[in-house]
């Protein structure tokens, strides 16, 4: 069990349940018809999460601190395919499903593995016109197609 | 009497060209899943979701639902097969409920006998597929009667019961197990409450009025979270697949493999209804059964067929199993029926005991279709061993990629926000960080699925006392479920003071 990350967990669930027991006082207190309003349920709850997290930060405390070498870990392949998927959601709508998911696709293949250009771009392409064809001409489907200037 | 004309009923439904289509689709994919590493039944159900809803827009809401479930539930054991043929070819098991069939599998792959393996975990796989199917026939009537008597008191505490079972068996920490489950509660408390209609934590974000989408989290979490793993962690499918060779297993092998099936299909039927313990006890418990009951037991780990029959049977058994508590009880007891549920509540067709009354097409038809599931899996798994063996060496670089990008579709194809696709990222990076540090990620599901009715049923129940919270003690089932709630709770945690080792879940 790793101390660090166990702590940070403890304090970010700990915000988190009290975060939601102040912001459920603010909601209001009774409904029509019910003795319990919306505020009850989440309120006990936060303060069970605020609980929780206070046990899992002593139960920290007794953690050996044995750190093992980390083996390592592709961060950079990580980070571009991650940044890749941002820009993915983010232009998904404006530039359209067929030529982002494209894109998207071969920068994915050719980050896990440099090299066979042709064979990447024939799969994503294949992909993304496939499953194109097949969502929103043959189901009937909704998908952003083209890009909006195109139209 | 009733309940046979009802299973004819449901033998009708799944009898449809288009619903046999949909578990021959379901089943195949499913073993696919089970087989390709880095997807489990859990993800491979929740990539499913979106593709189903648009394969089934064409139907009545009816059908839909029915035919949806059973491509979903096909996934689900044809998932459960699938991961056997990784732990008998490549020693690596493509879900954990098969982690024990490498100890026997891999050993009879080495000595040239991997076909008979893996004829054997179809045919233990599908005897145990009935077997359970019975159990569900004859439990699923009498059981969804008694839970019809409950009030919202007593279902309140039956889900607390549920959630403390499945918190109490997962992970290697128990109090993150109850952290998880906690935070999926407060998760679903997001969104309009559908007593009052208050928005609750919306800010003024108009996509948070409906809730976190379920789809979206158990995707992000599950599928996404997996691919961020091996990206991060460079996990390359390598290793020598060991040749398959005869695929029929001698009648010596189906001689020594009668005992060994019959016994795990039982009890892993038996354990996967108990909600927690689910397929990879099931497989873990029958082995060691095996082993005790055997009159060899020094053969164990070196490659006797007895070590591959008694988990592949019992891992499916549970998974059978596993359907009781969510069909008949509206309660999912582990994280792929809870996303089965899931699943079901998009549909508006709402698990538990009136299912059988409001839906009999849907439950029956469930049930004649998993049948009908096995034996196609059977019949297709035998001859077709060779090629799915050929899926192992998908290579991974097209696979993680083609991953996100299958979850980014399957998301915006039933929201239709890019909101929805930003969660999505969000929840992947949350899974992996979670999923890392032992954070066990199905009781979040769970809570999340559970929340709303847990919260309707506690709040009906304290309506009805007029707010007096005793309520849940003064009536007697009520009573006596949060007893046993404590209990599932108590006794690992003194077996544990005692310094006892506690068996857990861990693909919870």
């Amino acid at each position: 069990m790793n101390k660090t990350a166990d702590r940070i967990a403890a304090a970010a669930f700990l915000a988190v349940g009290a975060l939601f027991m102040v912001e459920s006082l603010r909601l209001s207190k009774s409904a029509y018809g019910s003795a319990v309003g919306p505020n009850v349920f989440p309120f006990l709850l936060g303060l069970v999460l605020v609980l929780l997290s206070i046990k899992l930060l002593f139960e920290t405390r007794s953690y050996s601190d044995a750190a093992g070498e980390k083996p390592p870990r592709q961060y950079k392949k990580f980070l571009i395919i991650f940044i890749a998927a941002v820009f993915y959601a983010a232009l998904l709508e404006t530039v359209g499903y067929v030529i982002t998911t494209f894109l998207f696709l071969v920068i994915g293949f050719q980050t896990m593995e440099k090299g066979a250009l042709w064979k990447s771009i024939a799969i994503a392409a294949g992909f993304s016109l496939g499953v194109y064809g097949l969502y929103v001409k043959l189901l009937q489907g909704t998908l952003p197609s083209w890009p909006i200037w195109f139209q | 009497m009733e309940t046979l004309s009802f299973l004819l009923d449901g033998f009708q439904t799944a009898l449809q060209p288009h619903n046999l289509l949909f578990a021959f689709i379901g089943v195949l994919i499913g073993t696919a899943v089970g087989v390709l590493p880095g997807i489990g039944p859990m993800s491979g159900v929740a990539l499913l979701i979106p593709v189903t809803a648009s394969m089934t827009s064409g139907l009545s809401p009816e059908q839909a639902a029915a035919s949806s479930i059973i491509l979903l539930a096909g996934v689900y054991y044809g998932a459960m097969y699938g991961g056997s043929t990784t732990s008998i070819l490549l020693n690596t098991p493509g879900e954990s409920s098969s982690v024990v069939t490498t100890l026997d599998g891999y050993q009879m792959a080495r000595q040239g006998r991997a076909g008979a393996a893996l004829a054997i975990a179809a045919i233990g796989s599908f005897v145990a597929g009935i077997v359970s199917l019975i159990g569900l026939v004859l439990l699923a009537e009498p059981l969804s009667n008694v839970a019809l008597k409950f009030g919202p008191a007593e279902y309140f505490s039956l889900m607390l019961l549920g959630l403390a079972a499945v918190s109490g068996l997962a992970g290697k920490s128990m109090t993150k197990a109850w952290i998880m489950t906690v935070f999926g509660l407060l998760l679903s408390t997001i969104g309009l409450d559908n007593v009052s209609g208050v928005a609750r934590f919306t800010y003024n974000i108009s996509y948070l009025y409906g809730g976190l989408e379920f789809l979206t989290v158990a995707v992000g979490l599950f599928a996404l979270g997996e691919v961020f793993k091996s990206i991060l962690h460079n996990e390359m499918n390598e290793g020598e697949i060991a040749k398959i060779g005869r695929v029929l297993p001698t009648k010596e092998d189906l001689k020594e493999s009668v005992g060994p099936i019959a016994r795990g299909s039982l009890l892993g039927f038996f354990i996967g209804v108990l909600p927690g313990a689910g397929a990879t006890l099931a497989s873990f418990f029958s082995y060691i059964l095996e082993k005790k009951v055997s009159k060899h037991p020094e053969k164990f780990g070196q490659g006797t067929i007895a070590g591959v029959a008694a988990p592949e049977s019992a891992n499916n058994g549970a998974s059978g199993g596993a359907m009781i508590p969510l069909l008949t009880l509206g309660i999912p007891g582990s994280g792929t029926t809870a996303i089965l549920m899931g699943a079901l509540i998009m549909y508006n067709v709402q698990p538990g005991p009136l299912l059988f009354d409001e839906h009999p097409d849907v439950a029956w038809g469930l049930i004649a279709s998993m049948f009908i599931g096995n034996v196609m899996l059977l019949i297709l798994n035998m001859p077709l061993v060779k090629l799915f063996a050929k899926i192992i060496q998908t290579p991974t670089k097209y696979l993680l990629p083609l991953i996100i990008a299958i979850s980014v579709f399957g998301v915006y194809a039933v929201q239709v926000t890019t909101f929805d696709v930003f969660l999505l990222l969000a929840f992947g990076l949350l899974g992996y960080w979670l999923a890392e540090h032992d954070y066990p990620l199905a009781p979040l599901v769970l809570g999340l699925v559970l929340g709303p009715m847990i919260e309707n049923n506690m709040r009906r129940a304290l309506t009805a006392s007029n707010g007096d919270y005793l309520v849940f003690f003064e009536k007697p089932i009520s009573l006596v479920l949060l007893m046993i709630a404590l209990l599932w709770i108590a006794v690992p945690f003194v077996m544990k003071l005692r310094g006892k080792t506690v068996i857990i879940n861990e693909d919870m």
